[in-house]
């Protein structure tokens, strides 16, 4: 980045570089990407080789009887024409009515509500770290990179970054909690523990650790870079040069004014990455037996529990939807620039 | 092309390691069943072995040769995250550069529709895509180049739209030049230099997205591949025990080299041609 390229506009999500279309074009998307989020939904279990059969698991669809079929098949509502059908999917969304589990006949709701606390726990506390950490670690190597510096900080997490998070997660047990023993393996809370409430805490904590620094280190990447390319945008420009003129210690130029601009970018980036947490803590959670959504759609696909995991499917994307859509609503509400229309795209 | 040449050339350290990286993967994954001993599929000998004279890496649960399974594990990936790679750009780029020489509707219509892939939430549909159609290769690849095509389209219109914009084109714009007679003469100049951070971006992407897949499971069972590698370890409890080293660690680092061989490459390149890129980072 050359001093002077204050012009760039700093990135932003889907939405905000159209913020002329107004909400009403963002609605008409999103409500689009949910209309094809459904329909995925709804489509996909009809598409599988043995057909809705297939997907309603039990009995060896093979040895039925075309009259046991057709049975089946009327209990289901699956001889109704598929626009039917999807009124019938569809109404029952609306009621909540995720269906059963084909494994434990448990509702789908309930075992999803079940899980979702820890997965919000646990992407929360790896959203918040990753942002503070990244913010710091990619303002130092942004104040650093005016000198030539800061490249081993950009080379690390770049190769953290480059890791699969499920390997990460591996060797993270590996050597913190198989070798080392400071942490354990799996799970959200102590085997057995009875603690509840407060007492619970500090449980919670331990087993929330490992899990949480896989997905923080994994994400740290993403951030470090914006930060401090933005960082290094901010201290090349003329406004700043100026203050420095006038000044300014390098230390108040540094907080005052660098980092509150660049930490602009970092708003959207973390809930865009909010969504990309979302679908990585589906593969974390899986390694350290994370009782969370992700572990329950992995469970889910290796038992092909299609109600789960259509149930999983529609809540996780419906998550990261929501993030993407507070990203663009409060975007504009940050960077003026993106309200008043200068320097977009 | 003169500045893609020229940015080759000053590639610096950072990217020829990479290159060198990149370089390993693809030689293993072409050589891969010359260079196996085993084929990674049959039992060859008694489950959990450590690494001995015959199993350079030891055996799986069931007795398959590790060694073997990496050495063709690297070809899944480096033909799934290559063909995305293409199939992504191909379609983006098309996509990005006719938007940005078409009417304002066109250009809306096509952004609109680059916008709704990308909210899409990748890892959940690709997860669900995956279930239901089924391990096979030819899906995986096709289900995440239909997510990854957007990124690049939204790029090149960026480029596209700000090399329109430049004072030669102006002129002859002016003189009644139609944009798209414009692009077709200019897009290897203009879209060219995108060519190389466009590539490593999507293939890194669809490298670590395909491992994980099957890493959940999802992959082929017939072929060996390192996320394979990597669900089998972990449903084995593999990195409970010595076995990490021998089953869990190489076929996460095999990942690790060919994702951070790519992104060095991307970086390197990128310092040099910096500007539309920069501003979507």
């Amino acid at each position: 980045m050359t001093p002077g390229s204050d012009s760039l506009p700093a990135p932003a999500p889907a939405g905000a570089g159209r913020q002329r279309r107004g909400l009403r074009g963002l609605a008409v998307q999103y409500l689009i990407v949910l209309a094809v989020i459904l329909t995925l939904n709804f489509l996909l279990p009809r598409a599988l080789p043995g057909g809705p059969l297939g997907a309603l698991g039990g009995e060896d669809v093979g040895e039925l009887t075309a009259e046991q079929r057709a049975q089946i098949l009327a209990e289901y509502g699956l001889d109704q024409p598929i626009g039917v059908q999807f009124a019938t999917y569809l109404r029952d969304l609306a009621r909540g009515d995720l269906g059963t589990s084909f494994i434990n006949g448990a509702s789908v709701r309930s075992l999803i509500a079940e899980a979702l606390p820890w997965t919000l726990l646990l992407v929360g506390t790896a959203l918040v770290c990753t942002a503070l950490i990244g913010l710091v670690l990619g303002a130092w190597a942004g104040s650093r990179r005016a000198r030539g510096g800061g490249t081993p900080v950009v080379v690390g997490v770049l190769v953290l970054d480059a890791m699969p998070s499920f390997w990460l997660g591996m060797m993270l047990i590996v050597v913190f909690a198989v070798n080392l023993g400071w942490f354990p393996t799996f799970g959200a809370q102590p085997i057995g523990t009875d603690a509840t409430g407060l007492a619970a805490i500090p449980g919670i904590l331990h087993h929330l650790s490992l899990p949480a620094l896989t997905l923080v280190l994994v994400g740290l990447g993403q951030i470090v870079l914006v930060v401090r390319s933005s960082m290094v945008s901010v201290l090349g420009s003329d406004y700043l040069e100026h203050a420095r003129a006038r000044g300014f210690s390098e230390r108040r130029l540094l907080f005052g004014h660098a980092l509150r601009n660049a930490a602009l970018p970092v708003y959207t980036i973390l809930l865009i990455e909010l969504g990309f947490l979302v679908g990585g803590a589906l593969v974390v959670e899986t390694v350290f037996a994370y009782p969370g959504l992700g572990r329950l759609t992995f469970s889910a696909v290796q038992s092909q529990d299609y109600p789960v995991m259509q149930g999983t499917f529609l809540v996780l994307s419906l998550s990261v939807l929501l993030a993407n859509l507070v990203a663009d609503l409060t975007y504009p509400l940050i960077d003026p620039r993106v309200r008043t229309g200068a320097g977009a795209t | 092309m003169s500045r893609l040449s020229g940015a080759v050339r000053r590639l610096g350290p950072l990217g020829w390691v990479g290159l060198a990286l990149i370089g390993v993967a693809v030689a293993v994954a072409v050589a891969g069943p010359l260079l196996a001993p085993f084929s990674g599929t049959e039992r060859v000998g008694p489950p959990f072995q450590r690494p001995n004279s015959v199993n350079w890496l030891g055996t799986d649960d069931v007795g398959r040769d590790l060694w073997s399974q990496l050495l063709l594990g690297a070809r899944p990936s480096v033909v799934v995250g290559f063909s995305v790679a293409i199939i992504a750009i191909t379609i983006g780029a098309t996509v990005g550069a006719y938007a940005a020489v078409s009417g304002r509707r066109t250009d809306a219509a096509l952004m609109r529709s680059a916008d709704v892939v990308l909210t899409l939430p990748f890892l959940p549909v690709v997860v669900i895509a995956a279930a239901f159609l089924g391990p096979g290769m030819g899906v995986r690849v096709l289900v995440i180049s239909l997510l990854t095509w957007a990124g690049t389209a939204r790029i090149v219109r960026v480029s596209v739209l700000s090399a329109m914009q430049r004072p030669h084109v102006e002129v002859a714009l002016a003189a009644g030049a139609s944009r798209r007679w414009l692009l077709a003469r200019h897009s290897s100049f203009i879209v060219g230099p995108l060519l190389v951070p466009l590539f490593v971006r999507a293939a890194a992407a669809a490298i670590v997205l395909d491992a994980s897949l099957n890493f959940l499971g999802l992959g082929d069972p017939t072929q060996p591949s390192w996320g394979t590698m990597l669900y089998w370890a972990n449903v084995r409890g593999a990195f409970l025990t010595d076995a990490w080293q021998w089953w869990a660690m190489p076929p996460g680092l095999a990942l690790l080299m060919v994702t951070a061989g790519l992104a060095l490459v991307g970086i390197a390149v990128e310092e040099q041609i910096n500007p539309a890129l920069a501003a979507t980072r």
